[in-house]
């Protein structure tokens, strides 16, 4: 299942949302592939701010690695739409 | 690139019950708006939005297709079917083999796939989800599809297959089908199979070998297949959604791409998810939902061809490729070929009438035949002399009929019905045969052929009434004749015509429960996890709008704007709340539509069953129209229960059979008496506005009645018609004419027009167009924009008949003003016959009148009105006795006043062996004399001394509270009776009704009577009250009562009557058994003539031998013996009852109880205590008024009494003060919001009006309390001494002024009164609102996502009238003051039915 970090990420992203490139812990990584990509509402009736008019959470598994040679890895990003923020959820072993 | 043309084959719009929330107008408007040329509905389990659909397609220049989504049993879940599974080897015959039979559906669901957090979900949502691959694993059903009708033969099956999903599931399970039922149903009928069917899941749990079969089976059993792809852009959904594509490309049949959508935008999203888990009522969140996204929205084109380009990619093998393009393309090619024909295929613009014998020509002969014997043999009236109008003779009378019969019949033959009105005499002669009171309503009281084949009984040409507006040949709409018939009877009147017309060719109507405020706040704050009682307090703030002006409302009704719910917390749920707005949660029977239609019924509506076990069609009254089948409208009214019941009495203790349809209509002393507005329980006159027109008008006749009936109607009031109106009728103006050529047709009331024909008629005589057409040009004036469409037609063709240019404006701003809102003079006339009926049966036999009126409850008022008019007019009111009480109110006669003897009458229906009890000594004993407050409690009532502190305590009976407690006892909720401080109460002064001579009143005669009437000595001059009114009383147990009458002791009637002991503590509480323990000597009842109870355990008492008076026990001793009884029925539970050895000893031994609970052991109730237990446990007070309990409080204000009233100068500031009957919050002329409510405070009714500009400080304690004390100004509305009402400003709650003046004196209470602070409204009020609500700080958030919230803006009439959006809206509940009962309502309702 791989290891969970839930860290912000620096994402870059086309137009449509999906990721091109990504930094986490101070490393840069290319995205070579979308491997998968769902969307979630989250869980809006527990917050007490008031609600976004779309409370979804979107999801990227993308196959990433740090530059050419290097071992390409399974990342799973998310984006809060309303906020606009990434994180990094986990890391497929 | 432009998109390519797509069209949505799987919508769900929000006749989804509780899951889809956009309607299918909005749908198809923003389909047309994406330029997509079709749009299909498939509705969850219904086709309740197909014609909705149809007509909105329509409108948006679209086509439409339509279809249903069901849930697909798999066999071993609906016995009535047979199992699944055919082709795939044996058939297993029982759920469980089922579910691990050949194709073992669910077990390969029963889990969530692993390792997708966003699912965990399967659980519930088994027969919720139509989303991509969501699980469906529910023991016994496997999966949903769609199907979708092509062509008549598809839709006719679509019907058929509806009506059988939902004829062969049982209970509350939605409709589902076998595969087998399907196969049956499928000529016509595209099958879908999306990733929510058997098909997909298998797909979607990775189980392709499965996937196949599933697959093959359907093409083995429907020829017409097609596998529908969907992604929703769920966790996985791609990869399946590919993998299905495959799958159909594999077996080669067609792969459609569909959004299975359920909501209009993404935004929609939260909405439906908070409907999936009120349906499945678990909280949002709960793992049994599945996940929302918002992506089941009616997506453009583009979306959906780059869901086709994703999915394509996504997918392995040959043909990839051209994978999203040949998606697109199948698609659109199914719908080309499910587009449907309104006309052709669903028969949209015919009619489809019931067929009769014959042929149209035989059936139009008939119906002149019956008509022209009516008029030479039956039972047309105005031949004959009586109802003549004056100096016509009988020749011309008959000409006339016969010239108004040929018009009818030649407008019925032109449109075609002679079989409608055929249909409709049948029924209506055949609910009369049974015996069932039946009476026309509605513009069909305008047609002569009605009235001539007994449907009504109105003369139009007595009274001048068009068949124009009821059929004309120009309309294409419907007639709609509409019956009433007794509310309680109504639906045997049903039974009579499913038993004649038959399940084929009828079925009711539908209608659908939508989410007004309180259910939407109640289901978001549910799935929100709020605590009930929060949940409770929130919604029953607010008083019963629509979702819609919820925000609204929180900032602009005075009472809620006080009660601190504008808190961010909440905002959201309010904002949820709103966007459920106007959604259909449930289906209803509507409460008087039946269909009639041919024997194509079938084919053109699915049928399910009603709650009541009647064939329900999924048609409501709106979509009946557009398919052209013909609806009868049977009314269950309560008046016309009450009428009858009045009758069934009149019968009983007189003798005597009234003929209430052949009385004359000129009884003077009728008339007289509504002069007198003396009307309270009348139909339609009742009403405080109604009591002061009658006065003003003075009613002579019935077209007087019809007058009145006409103008009170919110145009009418508020327009000013009255006034013109009456100056003209009381001869203090000349009537005016827009014109000479109009007299005609205004003469009836003074050149004011009241009535909808009139607008006919001036039409037709200003522009020469006839009067059907003028019909057509009124209808349309009622429309938005109607008037200045219709505004240059009518000038161009008035000035070229002639008429002169300031005429024809004159003219025409009358008609602009008053055409929308005239009343229909038919109708008016056909509630004339009731409302003069039920005056002449409260004027001839008022005691059998109050019987029928409380028993069936037909008005607006509290029952305690009725009971406080009763005894204004001399009736006695007797209390609540197990020997003599039945089901219903009964009259007694009191054989003579003095010693108050019950005179011996039939038994009731419902106790048929009654025996004769010459002298039972009930009635002086127990009947509480009209006005006599003060009458001496029983002589071992001590008074009442040690005040009280402790409240009631919720939830508990008052029968515990008296035993635990001796001090006084506490009205419900917070009131207080002041049984320390005033040995005795003092009553309100009471004196009945001053009675002028009949005859026109002249207003200065007046005659003390004891009643109004000089009632005959041998008629019943009293009512008995039933035992329906007592609280928590079964049904059951009162037939055990009635058949077990008489007792001779309470444990004679514990033994045989059986009820419960609540019931019991009830019935001892109001002193229903008194009569039993009187002291007096008295011939016991004769119990051995009385073997009642079917089978009573007990064996029947002998014959208790007189004895000399004994000590009689209280009813609190009474109460302590039933608590024995209790337990030792408890303790001897299995073996046969106690035989009662000491039966033999007189009433009060003959308990057998005396040694246990010793007669006089415990304090008598005194007369709070019994006012309190009354109001508890009847809802009304019956031994003495609830006022004069706070006669001190009351006299130390200068409290001025509805008696006093009228002799009060206009403008004086007074305070007055009553039990709350009444509030209303009617439409008015400013477009304010006034808040009307009457008091009652034992001498009669006050009439209050808070205007806006007070409602600030009065609203929230005026809802929130019960007992009022209000200051205001006496305002005269009129000349007539009744027609005055105080204009409130301040109010005040009485019971907390009374605990004010307990501890501190009257100078406390008018500083309390001075510093405002007293009541609900200022202490306690919403306090009891949850903590959320009161989070001060925190700013109020917007409403996001909501819908903007209707702006409450106020509605605007071309005539100046204007309506405030809270009109007609109650206030908030939550009435904690309120006794537990219906003792006050805000529903006006003289039926049971919204029409």
């Amino acid at each position: 299942m791989g290891r969970v970090y839930g860290e912000p990420a620096e994402v870059q992203a086309r137009e449509d949302g999906r990721p091109t490139g990504f930094a986490w812990r101070g490393r840069r990584y290319a995205v070579s592939a979308v491997q998968e990509h769902w969307l979630v509402n989250r869980a809006w009736w527990r917050e007490s701010a008031p609600l976004p008019a779309r409370p979804e959470l979107e999801f990227w598994r993308v196959e990433a690695s740090t530059g050419k040679g290097a071992p390409a890895g399974s990342y799973e990003l998310r984006r809060d739409i309303a906020a606009g923020t990434w994180t990094l959820r986990r890391i497929a072993d | 690139m432009p998109a390519p043309q797509f069209t949505h084959l799987h919508v769900a719009s929000s006749y989804s019950l509780r899951y889809g929330t956009a309607t299918p107008a909005v749908l198809a408007a923003r389909a047309a708006d994406l330029g997509m040329p079709a749009l299909a509905l498939t509705d969850r389990d219904g086709l309740y939005g197909a014609f909705k659909h149809v007509q909105a397609c329509a409108d948006a220049g679209i086509k439409p297709l339509l279809g249903v989504d069901l849930l697909v049993s798999s066999g071993g879940a609906t016995p009535r079917n047979p199992p699944l599974s055919r082709g795939e080897g044996p058939s297993p015959h029982t759920a469980s083999v089922a579910r691990a039979g050949p194709i073992a559906e669910t077990a390969i669901v029963s889990g969530p796939p692993a390792g997708t957090e966003a699912r965990g979900s399967a659980g519930t949502e088994a027969r919720g989800s139509a989303g991509t691959g969501t699980g469906v694993a529910q023991p016994g059903f496997s999966g949903r599809v769609t199907l979708l009708a092509t062509g008549r033969q598809g839709w006719g099956s679509l019907c058929r297959l509806v009506s059988a999903a939902h004829a062969a599931t049982e209970g509350d399970d939605g409709p589902a089908v076998t595969l087998e039922l399907i196969a049956e149903h499928a000529a016509g009928l595209v099958v879908l199979l999306g990733p929510a069917s058997d098909v997909g899941v298998a797909v979607a749990a990775r189980h392709p070998d499965l996937a196949r079969r599933a697959l093959d089976r359907w093409r083995h059993l429907v020829p017409d297949v097609a596998v529908e792809v969907v992604d929703h852009l769920e966790h996985k959904s791609t990869i399946r959604a590919a993998r299905l594509a495959e799958l159909a490309r594999d077996a080669g049949i067609p792969a459609v791409l569909s959004n299975a959508v359920r909501y209009l935008d993404p935004a929609g999203s939260l909405a439906a998810q908070v409907l999936d888990a009120a349906r499945h009522l678990v909280p949002l969140g709960s793992p049994r939902l599945v996940p929302h996204n918002g992506r089941a929205y009616l997506a453009s084109p583009a979306d959906m061809a780059a869901t086709a380009a994703r999915v394509a990619a996504a997918m392995t093998g040959p043909g990839t490729a051209s994978a999203a393009l040949g998606l697109l393309a199948e698609t659109d090619e199914l719908a080309r070929r499910c587009v449907l024909d309104p006309a052709y295929d669903l028969g949209v613009g015919t009619h489809h009438l019931p067929e009769t014998e014959g042929t149209a020509y035989d059936q139009h002969k008939e119906l002149r035949d019956r008509c022209e014997h009516a008029i030479l043999h039956g039972r047309y009236r105005t031949a004959s002399a009586g109802s003549r109008p004056r100096g016509v003779s009988r020749r011309k009378a008959a000409q006339q009929a016969r010239d108004r019969l040929e018009h009818e019949l030649d407008i019925i033959a032109k449109t075609g019905m002679a079989a409608y009105f055929l249909t409709v005499a049948d029924v209506a002669d055949r609910i009369k045969d049974a015996g069932i009171r039946c009476a026309i309503r509605g513009s069909g009281a305008g047609s002569f052929v009605n009235h001539l084949l007994g449907i009504s009984a109105i003369d139009p040409l007595e009274h001048d009434l068009l068949m124009e507006r009821f059929l004309s040949p120009v309309r294409a709409t419907l007639p709609d004749i509409d019956l009433d018939v007794e509310s309680a009877r109504r639906l045997d009147a049903y039974r009579i015509i499913f038993d004649r017309y038959g399940a084929e060719r009828t079925a009711c109507v539908c209608m659908m429960e939508t989410y007004r405020a309180r259910s939407a706040i109640r289901d978001v704050a549910a799935a929100m996890s709020l605590p009930p009682d929060e949940i409770g307090a929130i919604a029953k703030a607010f008083p019963h709008i629509r979702a819609k002006q919820i925000t609204a409302a929180l900032t602009e009704l005075p009472e809620l704007r006080r009660s601190r719910l504008n808190d961010a917390q909440l905002a959201t749920l309010f904002g949820i709340a709103q966007q459920l707005d106007g959604l259909p949660r449930h289906v209803a029977m509507h409460p008087c539509g039946v269909l009639l239609s041919d024997r194509s019924l079938l084919n053109r509506t699915a049928v399910q069953r009603s709650g009541e076990g009647f064939p329900l069609s999924q048609l409501d009254k709106d979509d009946a129209e557009i398919a052209g089948v013909i609806k009868l409208d049977v009314l269950g009214v309560r008046m016309q229960s009450a009428m009858a019941h009045t009758l069934t009495e009149i019968q009983r203790t007189e003798s005597k059979q009234v003929d209430i349809d052949a009385i004359a209509r000129d009884d003077q002393a009728t008339y007289a008496m509504i002069q007198r507005s003396e009307t309270i329980g009348c139909f339609q006159i009742e009403s405080p506005g109604q009591r002061e027109l009658v006065k003003k008008l003075a009613p002579r006749d019935i077209a007087d009645l019809i007058v009145d009936i006409s103008l009170f109607r919110p145009g009418p009031v508020n327009s000013d018609m009255i006034g013109p109106f009456l100056r003209t009728r009381h001869g203090l103006a000349e009537p005016r004419y827009p014109h000479e050529d109009l007299a005609a047709a205004l003469r009836e009331t003074g050149g004011v027009v009241v009535f909808h024909e009139q607008v006919l008629r001036i039409i037709d005589v200003l522009t020469g167009c006839g009067l059907a057409e003028a019909d057509l040009v009124r209808r349309h004036l009622s429309k938005e924009g109607g008037p200045e469409r219709t505004a240059p037609w009518f000038r161009a063709q008035a000035l070229a008949r002639g008429f002169d240019l300031v005429t024809v404006e004159r003219v025409w701003q009358v008609v602009a003003a008053f055409g929308g809102f005239g009343f229909c003079k038919a109708h008016a006339a056909a509630f004339a016959i009731p409302v003069y009926q039920s005056a002449w049966l409260k004027r001839h036999h008022p005691a059998a009148f109050y019987a029928g009126v409380l028993t069936h409850d037909p008005g607006m008022y509290p029952k305690r009105v009725i009971i406080a008019d009763a005894r204004l007019s001399g009736v006695q009111v007797l209390p609540v006795d197990v020997n003599a009480s039945s089901a219903d109110w009964t009259t007694v006669a009191l054989q003579d006043d003095a010693s108050g003897t019950e005179a011996a009458f039939p038994p009731p229906p419902h106790s048929p062996l009654q025996p004769e009890r010459p002298d039972t000594p009930a009635a002086t004993e127990a009947a509480f004399p009209p006005h006599s407050p003060l009458q001496p409690a029983r002589s071992d009532t001590p008074a009442a001394n040690d005040p009280g502190t402790g409240r009631p305590r919720p939830g508990r009976s008052p029968a515990r509270r008296l035993l635990e407690s001796t001090g006084p006892l506490r009205f419900p909720g917070r009131s207080h009776l002041p049984g320390g401080h005033s040995a005795r109460p003092v009553a309100p002064p009471r004196t009945p009704r001053p009675v002028p001579p009949e005859g026109p009143p002249d207003g200065t005669a007046r005659v003390h009577r004891a009643g109004k009437y000089p009632v005959p000595a041998a008629s019943p001059q009293a009512i008995r009250c039933s035992l329906r009114e007592v609280k928590g009383i079964s049904d059951a147990e009162i037939a055990r009562i009635v058949a077990g009458q008489p007792y001779a002791s309470l444990r004679d009637f514990w033994n045989r009557a059986r009820v419960s002991r609540p019931v019991a503590e009830h019935l001892v509480l109001i002193g229903a058994f008194d009569s039993l323990y009187d002291p007096r000597p008295r011939h016991a009842p004769n119990v051995r003539a009385a073997p009642r109870s079917p089978a009573p355990p007990a064996p029947t008492p002998p014959p208790p031998v007189p004895t000399p008076p004994a000590p009689r026990p209280t009813r609190r001793d009474l109460l302590a013996r039933v608590g024995v009884l209790a337990r030792q029925s408890s303790s001897a539970q299995a073996e046969a009852p106690v035989l009662d050895l000491f039966a033999g000893a007189g009433a009060e031994a003959g308990d057998g109880m005396a040694d246990l609970v010793p007669a006089g052991q415990l304090r008598e109730l005194d007369l709070a205590e019994r006012v309190a237990a009354e109001l508890e446990v009847l809802g009304f007070d019956v031994s003495q008024h609830v006022m004069s309990f706070y006669a001190e409080l009351l006299a130390g204000l200068a409290v001025v009494s509805s008696a006093e009233l009228p002799g009060r100068e206009s403008g004086a500031a007074i305070l007055v003060a009553g039990a709350k009957v009444a509030t209303q919050t009617p439409a008015v002329r400013s477009g304010q919001r006034i808040i009307f409510a009457s008091l009652d405070d034992a001498a009669g009714l006050v009439d209050l009006a808070f205007f806006e500009s007070v409602q600030d400080r009065c609203a929230a304690r005026l809802f929130g309390s019960w007992l009022l004390l209000v200051r205001g100004r006496v305002r005269r509305a009129g000349a007539g001494p009744m027609a005055v009402t105080v204009n409130g400003y301040e109010c005040w709650d009485i019971p907390a002024l009374e605990e004010i003046r307990v501890a501190g004196g009257m100078d406390a209470v008018r500083a309390a009164m001075a510093a405002g602070d007293v009541g609900p409204g200022a202490h306690q009020g919403l306090q009891d609102q949850p903590p959320t609500a009161a989070r001060p700080g925190q700013a109020a958030a917007p409403a996001v996502p909501a819908a903007p919230s209707d702006p409450a803006i106020p509605v605007a009439f071309a005539n100046g009238f204007i309506l405030s959006p809270y009109a007609e809206t109650g206030g908030p509940g939550g009435n904690l003051k309120t006794p537990p009962r219906n003792l006050w309502h805000a529903s006006p309702g003289s039926t049971d039915t919204p029409n």
